[in-house]
């Protein structure tokens, strides 16, 4: 362990200056979007500005809830990210578990097509895949959707979960099996509750990326009421006089469950565990 | 019932091969495919055109805009990243009080959605309400508000907004690998009367090589494709034209214009460029040891 830097010492004082510099320019944003999101109107355009509402209010809230379909989004966004997840982690837990438990032909061939693919940009894919889907004709459904994240995340998944399964001892299972108990008892038993970790914190990577896509759903959905949050919130901005306050407030409801999630994953990302996991 | 390990091997591996392949590596190829065609994005005929759209693009001023606006684009903000993020991620390494707390909010503009980012900055940047202005006037550093929106700065601001939201990753790969360099190597660098300096460049920057060339090759591959934080910032409307992309200019064939044939094109190349340029990255950097 190095020593704690104390307030007194020079180099102390010098890094509690630069954490205190970085704090602000990354939280700052944040503070400004949520004091804008509690002020009336008139204190929204005043200049010069206010730090903190003065005559605090949940007016935008209110627009946002009763002129905007936002609910809606919510609940699609919810639905569709969920479904993904779910699919997403039932498929790559059995992909990993045979990666690392199982040997076959071709076993590292499909290791390394799952790193290539990990590379893969939406932009790249989306215009083929928009066509294909419009010819199976799926456009415009939720469907659509849970698949192209699914198949999005299945390579990090497999991947992370991959070299999670292979922490976990072969020896566990097969002293589980060799007490009687049959494989898929020892991976119920054994394996999953070992392994459950890991397998949350990728569904989480998998939920974040899905929540926060943009582009898979400006170009599969067409509908308003099948649109997910990214999206119904960038489109307020069609409208001709861009009301800050309800944006600002449909910002920060849309951050909440990031943030609520990113809480449970916060460590294992700074032991460096999953950086890659979502991309931008 | 029995089944051999091959075979269960195989069965559980099958659906994520099938919906890789399917989805993914099957689209890709499409995308070739449809590359030499002229197919209008709604409409399902199509005519075979060999190789005009390439031609065509070769010709056309807007797509050569669209590669130097790329380029501007993505070599700005992943210098600008590696170098903050470093930067970062050494004060993340030091040992004070609230250390963790920091480290997750510096973590966090890259968790949020990108639209997220691009309504915060919209907000901070507008040019008659916007915090930027109100402060850069209030100490003197400019006497009119900046359209920070308008043609003359609307790169710079797409540079400082990305810069912003993806910084992070670089912190959060480098402050990883900084944790394990063993503090040994310091000790005897300082016995030596080497200096902070000398110490950063002798013995952290070789220990992250290997993360730095990762991380390069992962953030430039992503800014190079970024869509959503260029295409949100405008819409198409304003400015657009002085931030439009690669991955802007060909979704716009495709879905403005409905050109998909045209579109596939410009994916084609974006992929092409990529392909290169990663295999020159290896080549050129790759030692034996790494992954």
């Amino acid at each position: 362990m190095t020593p704690r830097n104390t307030f007194f010492s020079l180099r102390g004082q010098q890094i509690y200056w630069c954490a205190a510099i970085l704090l602000f320019l990354t939280a700052f944003p944040f503070f400004w979007m949520i004091s804008t999101s509690f002020k009336p109107l008139r204190e929204i355009f005043v200049f010069p500005p206010y730090l903190f509402p003065k005559d605090f209010t949940l007016a935008n809230f209110d627009r946002l809830f009763e002129q905007t379909r936002f609910l809606t989004y919510f609940r699609n966004s919810v639905f569709v990210s969920t479904s993904a997840v779910v699919l997403t982690m039932t498929i790559a837990s059995a992909g990993a578990y045979s990666l690392t438990r199982f040997k076959f032909y071709g076993r590292e061939k499909i290791a390394s097509l799952i790193l290539f693919t990990y590379m893969f940009a939406p932009i790249m894919i989306v215009i083929p895949f928009y066509v294909l889907i419009k010819k199976i004709g799926i456009a415009n459904t939720h469907l659509a959707l849970i698949m192209a994240y699914t198949a999005f995340c299945l390579p990090f998944s497999l991947w992370l979960l991959r070299a999670f399964f292979q922490s976990i001892p072969m020896a566990l299972e097969e002293a589980a099996l060799t007490d009687g108990a049959g494989r898929i008892r020892a991976v119920i038993y054994v394996i999953f509750p070992l392994a459950l970790p890991g397998i949350i914190a990728t569904g989480i990577f998998t939920f974040i990326l899905a929540w926060n896509d943009y582009i898979f759903v400006r170009i599969l959905i067409t509908s308003d009421e099948l649109k997910t949050l990214s999206v119904g919130i960038a489109d307020l901005y069609n409208a001709t006089v861009i009301d800050w306050g309800m944006i600002m407030s449909g910002g920060m409801l849309i951050t909440i469950p990031v943030l609520v999630f990113f809480i449970f994953i916060q460590r294992y990302l700074i032991a460096g565990w999953g950086a890659g996991a979502i991309k931008g | 019932m029995k089944i051999s390990t091959q075979k269960a091997g195989i069965i559980l591996i099958s659906p994520s091969v099938f919906l890789i392949c399917a989805l993914l590596v099957y689209p890709v190829l499409y995308g070739v495919w449809l590359s030499f065609f002229k197919k209008h994005s709604f409409f399902p005929e199509q005519k075979f055109t060999g190789l005009a759209n390439y031609i065509y693009l070769m010709k056309d001023s807007e797509f050569w805009m669209s590669v130097w606006y790329g380029t501007v684009y993505s070599v700005s903000t992943i210098f600008l990243q590696i170098a903050i993020g470093i930067i970062a991620a050494l004060i993340l390494n030091e040992a004070f009080r609230g250390r963790n707390f920091v480290r997750g909010v510096v973590l966090f503009p890259y968790m949020i959605p990108t639209v997220v980012a691009i309504i915060l900055w919209k907000w901070l940047l507008n040019n008659q309400f916007g915090l930027v202005n109100y402060l850069l006037m209030a100490v003197g550093i400019i006497e009119d508000p900046l359209s920070w929106m308008g043609k003359d700065h609307i790169m710079t601001s797409l540079i400082i907004i990305s810069v912003w939201e993806f910084f992070p990753f670089v912190v959060l790969s480098v402050l990883a690998r900084l944790q394990t360099i063993p503090p040994a190597l310091y000790e005897a660098a300082k016995v030596d009367g080497a200096g902070a300096l000398s110490r950063f460049i002798h013995v952290t920057l070789p220990q992250l090589r290997n993360v730095l060339f990762v991380v390069i090759l992962l953030r430039s591959i992503w800014m190079f494709t970024k869509f959503d934080t260029v295409w949100l910032l405008t819409q198409g409307g304003g400015a657009e034209k002085y931030i439009r992309t690669l991955p802007v200019y060909a979704y716009m064939r495709t879905f403005m214009y409905y050109q998909a044939g045209l579109g596939s094109t410009l994916a084609v190349i974006m992929f092409g460029i990529l392909v290169v340029s990663t295999a020159v990255y290896f080549k050129m950097f790759r030692r034996e040891e790494e992954i």
